[in-house]
């Protein structure tokens, strides 16, 4: 049986580095650590200019609310701690590390092995939480918060290599070529939650993957591998528990509330290794591809790498990109500074030319075809949408159900007449994120006013 | 290090487009039509071609010439006014004077379509219009149908004949399909209409929607009340003849006047054939197609 939704698209894949096997990349000899690499709070620094550091070794962490800690992906000085702009534009502080080439490794890990079948939620959770795992497949939200906030209320665990974004291959290779220690994820998750059973989701596009998994699975039937049609966006978590358990997940709802929780491959993988071996997330898989990069590849890079040295690692850039963009094209940000380093998030790094990013057209017309309608896996009316947004009609988009959007953008891609359907859409969340915040301030300074009031008309009738 | 001074472009994402477009899609379409003109070439001579060609320029011409003199961006590349000289062409018949299709292009482009915004933003499908208002200004023009160039094929119109409530004599079934009667240029020929239409489907540029809907609704209500000779018999001519086949395929599924979800077409295409129906059977007019389109364009 092949799982899938309703809705979506089957876009070209180019995936030119599915039998690049992961080249482990050598480190730096600086590395650029940002102190906010996850959802949540940032980080403060907890070494100082001139502290020598270990690799693995904790440089940040997280004092108050959600996030999670920040380590040294190498062995060395600690040069600088900076202020720099994230490539959204808001500031971070990023301990830069100068690379010493002794690889020394912290203490902390080399002493710990736990076996898989002697874990508990709770060792689990702080194993995670002290490996600094966040969600690997782009959204990074600090994993441990995840576990303990869908501990009780799971009955399914989806493991995500749907991978559905076209260019990457990062989970695709993980999955080939770790797959002991993927497996091993599932089954520490499978104890803390309780499950008999947990599920590893695979687009049929990469079905050798799926082979493998299940080779090295044997007669566990505590995991099952299954596969789903290629179809973009199949790895979003609305339409991944669609198709796995033909539940619709409704607006402003997280996957636990349904009953499921989803973790990213590689995010499986470093649950593993943080709960066996102590294992701190400092290096992840980076596809870096894209017309513009001479050889494409799949890289194992420690965190904090530039990007530009990742790009010079496969040759360097062949002809001059139009756009560089960390992530997928799809959901994924074009980047200013080709320098910037890669983060918990960054699966891949895409350098394109005109050839495969078009830019923005500004005579787009919509011509009413409705292609954005039956792609739209939200089952929206895009296109009513784009045109709301346009006349700055907050009323009607949120009558049309704006704020359902997932933000894919397939409605964008398939547009014939070149809307921006989907940019008009985040504009416009913005814009009602924005008014209910002000509506809100308004009611509590209201609320204030006659509570005020209220005493002050106690008091006076006290002085009657 | 790699060379860092040179600028990228920022975007938001997506940051890849499918490779189609509105030309493209244009383009299509006239393929599209191309079998149904060939035939009409086939049956009426050169002068389909003539008419054709003066309607296509005409409103090429008017697309870019009202662009300009309102310092519009010009959109003419789009090929969409083409397809509406096509189609306008396709809604009269061979022996039209060609001076109709100027007149109708300006209705068309210029009235129907620029005056509401444009490509995407009119409200009644420009071709539609146009040919209803030539109809009801040149009536005469509109439905002088000659007597095909190939012997031995009855100038009768099918329409006229199941109107009084008979069968077309000398008219078989087979020929109304294959096209071997007379009529408007592009409508005579279901067989290349349904080749053309098949092409679209191919093609993803429509859907099957509103032609089966309306092609549907159209051949039951005629099943239930035949108005000459046996019921499937009566299906068939009401099927073949008139503009349903033109109307059904390529002036309903106009993407602008038409709606975006399924359900929205399936409802569109059943209205468009209860209308149709209504208006050959009760109108004073024998055919129904154009009108019944023109007042579904307007609840869309």
């Amino acid at each position: 049986m092949i799982y899938t939704f309703r809705g979506g698209i089957h876009m070209e894949e180019y995936k030119f580095t599915a039998d690049s096997p992961i080249e482990k990349m050598p480190a730096p000899k600086k590395v650029y650590v940002p102190l906010s690499q996850h959802i949540g709070a940032p980080c403060s620094a907890t070494v100082k200019i001139g502290d020598t550091v270990d690799k693995g070794q904790i440089i940040g962490t997280v004092e108050k609310g959600l996030g999670c800690p920040v380590h040294a992906p190498v062995s060395g000085k600690v040069t600088a701690i900076e202020e720099v702009l994230t490539p959204m534009g808001r500031k971070v502080s990023r301990v830069v590390i100068e690379n010493d080439g002794e690889e020394r490794l912290c203490e902390t890990i080399i002493k710990k092995e736990n076996a898989v079948s002697e874990v508990t939620p709770e060792a689990c959770i702080e194993a995670v939480r002290l490996a600094g795992i966040s969600g690997m497949g782009g959204a990074t939200f600090p994993t441990y918060a995840k576990i303990s906030s869908a501990l009780g209320k799971v009955n399914y665990m989806i493991i995500n290599c749907a991978e559905c974004e076209p260019f990457i291959t990062a989970d695709h290779r993980m999955m080939l070529e770790y797959p002991e220690e993927i497996l091993d994820g599932v089954r520490i998750l499978n104890k803390v939650f309780g499950l008999e059973k947990g599920l590893i989701a695979v687009e049929d596009n990469k079905l050798d993957a799926v082979a493998k998994l299940n080779e090295v699975r044997g007669n566990d039937e505590t995991i099952e591998v299954r596969v789903m049609k290629t179809k973009y966006p199949q790895g979003d978590e609305r339409q991944l528990i669609f198709a796995l358990t033909g539940q619709e997940l409704p607006a402003g709802k997280l996957p636990a509330d349904v009953g499921c929780v989803i973790f990213n491959v590689e995010t499986c993988y470093n649950v593993a290794r943080a709960v066996k071996y102590g294992m701190p997330l400092i290096e992840r898989v980076v596809t870096v591809t894209g017309d513009c990069v001479s050889t494409p590849k799949n890289l194992l890079a420690p965190l904090g790498t530039p990007m530009s040295e990742l790009i010079d690692f496969c040759g360097g850039l062949s002809k001059k990109p139009m756009k560089v963009i960390t992530g997928g094209p799809m959901m994924g940000m074009a980047q200013w500074d080709i320098n910037t380093p890669t983060t918990k998030g960054t699966n891949a790094i895409l350098a394109l030319s005109e050839k495969f990013t078009r830019p923005y057209d500004p005579n787009y017309s919509c011509i009413h075809c409705g292609k954005c309608v039956s792609v739209c896996p939200m089952h929206l009316m895009p296109l009513y949408l784009a045109q709301f947004s346009e006349q700055g009609d907050l009323g009607m988009c949120e009558k049309f159900n704006l704020m359902s959007c997932v933000e894919c953008g397939t409605c964008a891609y398939i547009c014939p007449g070149s809307v921006p359907i989907v940019q008009f859409v985040r504009m416009t969340k913005a814009k009602i994120n924005e008014e209910k915040r002000r509506q809100q301030a308004l009611a509590a300074a209201a609320a204030e006013k006659s509570e005020g009031k209220d005493s002050s008309d106690k008091k006076e009738e006290g002085k009657k | 290090m790699t060379n860092d001074s040179e600028l990228l472009v920022l975007s938001s994402s997506p940051h890849v487009k499918h490779k189609n477009n509105t030309r493209r899609i244009m383009l299509d379409v006239i393929i599209a039509m191309l079998p149904a003109l060939v035939w009409s070439v086939v049956m009426f001579g050169w002068r389909p071609i003539l008419l054709t060609a003066v309607s296509v320029l005409s409103c090429i011409s008017f697309e870019y010439g009202y662009q300009r003199l309102m310092k519009k961006p010009t959109t003419v590349n789009d090929l969409s006014a083409v397809v509406t000289g096509i189609l306008l062409a396709f809604n009269v018949p061979s022996t039209a004077a060609w001076w109709l299709m100027p007149i109708g292009a300006f209705f068309a482009i210029v009235i129907v379509k620029q005056l509401f915004g444009g490509i995407g933003k009119n409200i009644v499908n420009p071709a539609i219009a146009a040919r209803i208002f030539l109809f009801v200004s040149w009536p005469s023009q509109l439905t002088g149908f000659n007597e095909p160039i190939t012997d031995a094929v009855s100038s009768a119109t099918a329409l006229g004949a199941l109107k009084e409530g008979i069968i077309p004599e000398g008219l078989t079934v087979l020929d109304m399909f294959l096209g071997l009667c007379s009529g408007c240029i592009g409508e005579i020929s279901a067989l290349m209409l349904i080749i053309g239409g098949v092409y679209l489907l191919v093609r993803r540029v429509i859907t099957w929607h509103i032609p089966v809907s309306f092609l549907v609704t159209v051949a039951v209500l005629a099943v239930i009340f035949p108005q000459a000779g046996g019921n499937l018999e009566y299906m068939a001519y009401a099927l073949f003849s008139g503009g349903l086949m033109l109307g059904a395929i390529f002036m309903a599924t106009d993407y602008t006047t038409s709606p975006v979800t399924y359900k929205g077409r399936l409802l569109f295409g059943f209205g468009c054939g209860l209308l149709t129906v209504m208006i050959r059977y009760f109108g004073a007019y024998p055919e129904g197609t154009s009108f019944a389109i023109m007042i579904m364009n307007l609840l869309v």
